[in-house]
């Protein structure tokens, strides 16, 4: 059964942080560490859901969701932005961008996963677990 | 030919005439012998063109002429006796002569000799008098010397014209009427009268003129003595009739070659008529000769009645004549006069003018005994005046009068002849149009002075304004059609220009360019068109061609037509145009640093939160014990750093929202929810530190939902917010949380039985930084800038906050909250 998740996420401990919480869960973890890169890997891998961070190099969160979405195969994955972008407007500026759910940084390790969970398929929110 | 009717003139005439008059007595004596019929005297004397020897000595003129192609047609033989008018006269009187010519017809005469009925002409009596001698009236013949012919009835019927009008007139006599001319010309006489036969014809060679003076209408023929046979007359009267019903006839050649003037002579209408009269009575002689004799005498008695009636007429005329002498007393007043005024000649004749017809004062009060004195003592001097009379009866009259003075033999004063014309209702009319005139001059006179004051009002008004205007301190201009009219001192020195430099020149002056100037006046016209005022501000040219800015106002006159002109006021702003530019310059740096600041602290929050993200997720992954046991000392440890993590990350939070409040950046928004759910859902975030400290948490909320307009996840951040500082400085006992619903209010109250707050703390309680108990003995962790968040984000939503305490029993938290509260949707 799939269960990969892809994160793109150009901190690296950030990223480690994320895949150790989900690999735990049973996730397989691809990562990704700009947007470029992200988007590729998103149209050749069939991800369960998509970790978007919001600041990165080059291409930003919100491009990255614009053009993902631009993708009909990926109607249906979720895309999670994970960001620690806190200004007025963030929220609704990424949901717009086309993003599923927001979770802000820094991310709370007990119910980090539940979250994730949360903006799944139904099906699959209980996929990952062991 | 003036200097051949002097007297000695005459008497050779006159030998030469009786020469003529020998000759003629041979010539019908020698005819008597050859026919037994006794030959005609006719009486012959000079009066042209009747009847006078001509030149070549021989009886001449019309009745000639007719008397001669009589007795041609009848066979008799004429003898000629001349002599004078009147010695004619005698001699026909006398039986001496058979007929005499040219004999007007009186009544008097008829008593005397026989006239037959036909008239061979009919004639008038006329004065005539020297060219220019202004001689027009009978009136102007007062006093003055007329020649007549003795014995004629011109001399009988003028005396009479002249006594009816009171006029003192001296008759001079005449053999003749040449004579008489004569003696006018060369002064001997004022006027003379004549037949207008002779008259017509004589007046230029004497220097004569007509007058209007025209009396006596008559009849002239043939006279015969009283009992001479009817057959002679009865012929002469056949033979009229005959010649007359033929134009080419003798009587008409010989009228024409007299009068040398066909077309001038018109027989007057009335003798026409009298000449048809004459022709009913010859009808009527055929009839018989008693008819005759009746009409006779009725023609006789018409004729006297006409003559009466003018004499009437001209004594009837509308003039008062008035006499009077040097003293005042009155000597004569014709009868008009005496009617006119009221009175008799017995009882006027001898008066005082004054008293009679003077009154002693007019109706204005004039003294008029002064006026008539002055009259008395100098005549000369009133050839005219016009004063008021008096009548009889009391009436007042106004009378034109014209003065004469007639002198006596020794050039002395004699009397006074004023004519007068009664003027009262001219007069009445002049008084009317007097007053009218004073009511209309006195009507002008107070117009004039309300104008002059007018006037002098709109000066004043005038003179303000123009101060006004030079002093303004802006520019004012009177524009027409876009041209300059008058602009103030103001004007010409914040444009550059010099006094009245600018006057009558176009306002394209004032723009940069034509189009400029094409576009300001579509912009300018159709706004005051519509009656609105213009105001602009648009940059201007001065004469040195720099550009400053202006504030424009530009009104028209008069809306219905702009071309009337326009008021302009023109304000130099480019002071405050620089500054306004400075100011907006200045705005925009502001913006900019303060979107700099916003970019700054959206990094910042970013930066710190990535590094955090890690040390805070991986402090709780070994806490959660999914490395690895860890041991109660590096649990303890692991633990502090966590708080310490978390402690730092409610900074970073409280300082970005502090910023966003204070930058005006944090902008509510507006959703509708249940209050309740929001406070339960808070009380749990919170009741597990309130356990762990054994607190109770007590929740007192009504049962109906409670709904509020705002934004939720602040009003969620205020509520956390103080129940956390209620839990955190409460110790023992309880933290108790109501709300309750107050109008359109909502109050939400925090009670604690904590440490309280200590009076002089409670005003700077909201202050950012601020917390109670700071310093070394800081016991309780926070930022310090919760307080201030919350007060500002209630504010924001209209609500209020407020703090009640008492310093070691507990502190009250108030919330006052509108249920729509501020924020955006």
């Amino acid at each position: 059964m799939n269960n990969r998740l892809l994160i793109i996420e150009d901190n690296e401990q950030n990223l480690y942080l994320m895949r150790f919480l989900l690999e735990r869960s049973g996730f397989t973890i691809i990562g990704a560490e700009d947007g470029r890169k992200g988007i590729e890997i998103a149209l050749s891998c069939d991800p369960l859901a998509i970790l978007l961070d919001i600041q990165l190099p080059a291409m930003d969160g919100y491009a990255v969701a614009a053009e993902l979405k631009k993708h009909p195969e990926l109607d249906k994955v979720p895309i999670i932005a994970v960001t620690s972008y806190a200004m007025v407007g963030d929220r609704e500026q990424i949901l717009a961008a086309g993003a599923t759910g927001y979770i802000e940084k820094p991310i709370n390790p007990e119910t980090f996963v539940a979250e994730i969970m949360h903006y799944l398929p139904k099906d699959r929110q209980t996929a990952g677990e062991k | 030919m003036i200097t051949d009717t002097r007297p000695a003139r005459l008497i050779r005439l006159f030998f030469m005439l009786s020469l003529l008059f020998s000759v003629c007595i041979c010539r019908t004596t020698a005819s008597a012998d050859v026919v037994e019929e006794p030959a005609i005297k006719i009486g012959i004397y000079e009066n042209e063109p009747k009847v006078f020897t001509s030149k070549a000595g021989k009886p001449a003129g019309i009745f000639i002429d007719i008397i001669e192609h009589i007795a041609k047609s009848e066979g008799w033989k004429l003898q000629y006796v001349p002599g004078t008018w009147a010695e004619g006269l005698e001699r026909l009187e006398k039986g001496e002569i058979d007929l005499m010519p040219d004999v007007a017809f009186t009544a008097d005469r008829g008593e005397i000799y026989s006239f037959h009925k036909e008239p061979v002409l009919s004639s008038w009596s006329q004065v005539y008098a020297k060219k220019g001698s202004g001689i027009r009236s009978i009136l102007d013949l007062d006093g003055k010397r007329i020649a007549t012919l003795q014995g004629s009835v011109q001399q009988e019927a003028f005396t009479r014209l002249s006594e009816s009008f009171g006029l003192k007139i001296t008759l001079l006599s005449a053999v003749d009427f040449k004579q008489a001319f004569a003696m006018v010309a060369i002064n001997e006489a004022d006027a003379a009268i004549s037949n207008s036969f002779f008259g017509m014809l004589h007046t230029e060679k004497y220097g004569l003129e007509d007058t209007a003076v025209v009396f006596s209408p008559s009849k002239l023929l043939f006279a015969a003595p009283k009992n001479s046979p009817q057959h002679l007359l009865a012929t002469i009267d056949r033979h009229l009739l005959e010649m007359k019903e033929n134009s080419k006839s003798v009587y008409y050649v010989s009228l024409k070659h007299w009068t040398s003037d066909e077309v001038t002579f018109k027989i007057p209408l009335w003798l026409q008529i009298v000449g048809l009269g004459g022709l009913g009575i010859l009808i009527m002689s055929l009839v018989g000769s008693a008819i005759l004799k009746h009409q006779v005498g009725l023609r006789t008695r018409q004729l006297r009645t006409s003559e009466r009636e003018y004499r009437e007429l001209v004594m009837l005329a509308n003039s008062i004549i008035l006499r009077w002498s040097s003293e005042g007393l009155i000597t004569f007043l014709n009868e008009f006069g005496r009617q006119f005024f009221g009175y008799t000649a017995e009882e006027i004749v001898g008066r005082h003018l004054v008293g009679t017809l003077v009154p002693e004062e007019d109706s204005k009060g004039r003294k008029l005994r002064p006026l008539i004195e002055e009259l008395c003592a100098d005549p000369r001097k009133f050839e005219r005046n016009i004063n008021e009379n008096v009548r009889r009866n009391g009436e007042r009259v106004w009378i034109d009068w014209t003065n004469k003075v007639v002198l006596d033999e020794q050039g002395k004063i004699k009397e006074i002849l004023s004519i007068g014309s009664d003027i009262t209702e001219r007069k009445q009319a002049e008084e009317q149009i007097s007053r009218l005139n004073e009511d209309l001059r006195q009507h002008a006179e107070t117009l004039e002075q309300r104008v002059a004051e007018r006037t002098a009002e709109l000066a004043a008004i005038n003179d303000e304004q123009r101060t006004i205007f030079e002093s303004a301190s802006t520019g004012i201009v009177l524009l027409r059609d876009r041209v300059i009219l008058r602009c103030n001192r103001k004007l010409e020195e914040i444009a550059g220009y010099g006094h009245g430099e600018l006057v009558g020149k176009s306002t394209r002056i004032w723009y940069p360019d034509d189009k400029a100037y094409a576009d300001g006046g579509d912009i300018v016209y159709l706004q005051m068109a519509r009656g609105e005022t213009f105001r602009h501000e648009q940059q201007m040219a001065r004469k040195d061609g720099s550009l400053f800015w202006v504030r424009l106002s530009l009104r028209a006159f008069d809306k219905n037509d702009p071309l009337k002109g326009a008021v302009g006021i023109i304000e130099d702003i480019s002071d405050e145009f620089e500054a306004a530019e400075n100011l907006r310059k200045a705005m925009e740096a502001a913006q900019a640093a303060d979107r700099l600041k916003s970019a700054f602290l959206a990094t910042m929050s970013h930066e710190l939160r990535t590094p955090l993200n890690s040390i805070i997720g991986f402090t709780g992954i070994m806490l959660q014990g999914l490395t690895g046991p860890l041991n109660p000392e590096q649990h303890k440890q692991m633990t502090m750093v966590q708080n310490s993590s978390r402690h730092l990350l409610s900074l970073i939070n409280d300082v970005l929202d502090i910023s966003k409040i204070e930058a005006g950046q944090l902008v509510l928004a507006r959703t509708s929810f249940d209050l309740g759910v929001s406070i339960d859902k808070m009380a749990k975030l919170v009741s597990p530190l309130a356990e762990k400290k054994g607190i109770a948490l007590q929740l007192d909320l009504p049962d109906t939902p409670m709904t509020m307009t705002t934004d939720q996840r602040r009003l969620e951040q205020v509520i956390l917010n103080l129940l956390n500082n209620a839990v955190k400085f409460t110790e023992i006992g309880s933290v108790r949380i109501s709300c309750l619903s107050e109008n359109d209010h909502f109050l939400i109250s925090f009670a604690d039985t904590g440490i309280g707050i200590e009076p002089a703390e409670i005003p700077k309680l909201f202050q950012p930084f601020h917390q109670v108990d700071t310093g070394l003995a800081r016991k309780r962790e926070g930022t310090g800038l919760g307080l201030s968040i919350c007060r500002k984000i209630v504010d924001m939503m209209g609500g209020s906050i407020e703090v009640r305490s008492t310093w070691g029993q507990g502190s009250i938290f108030t919330i006052r909250l509108p249920r729509q509260a501020g924020g955006r949707v």
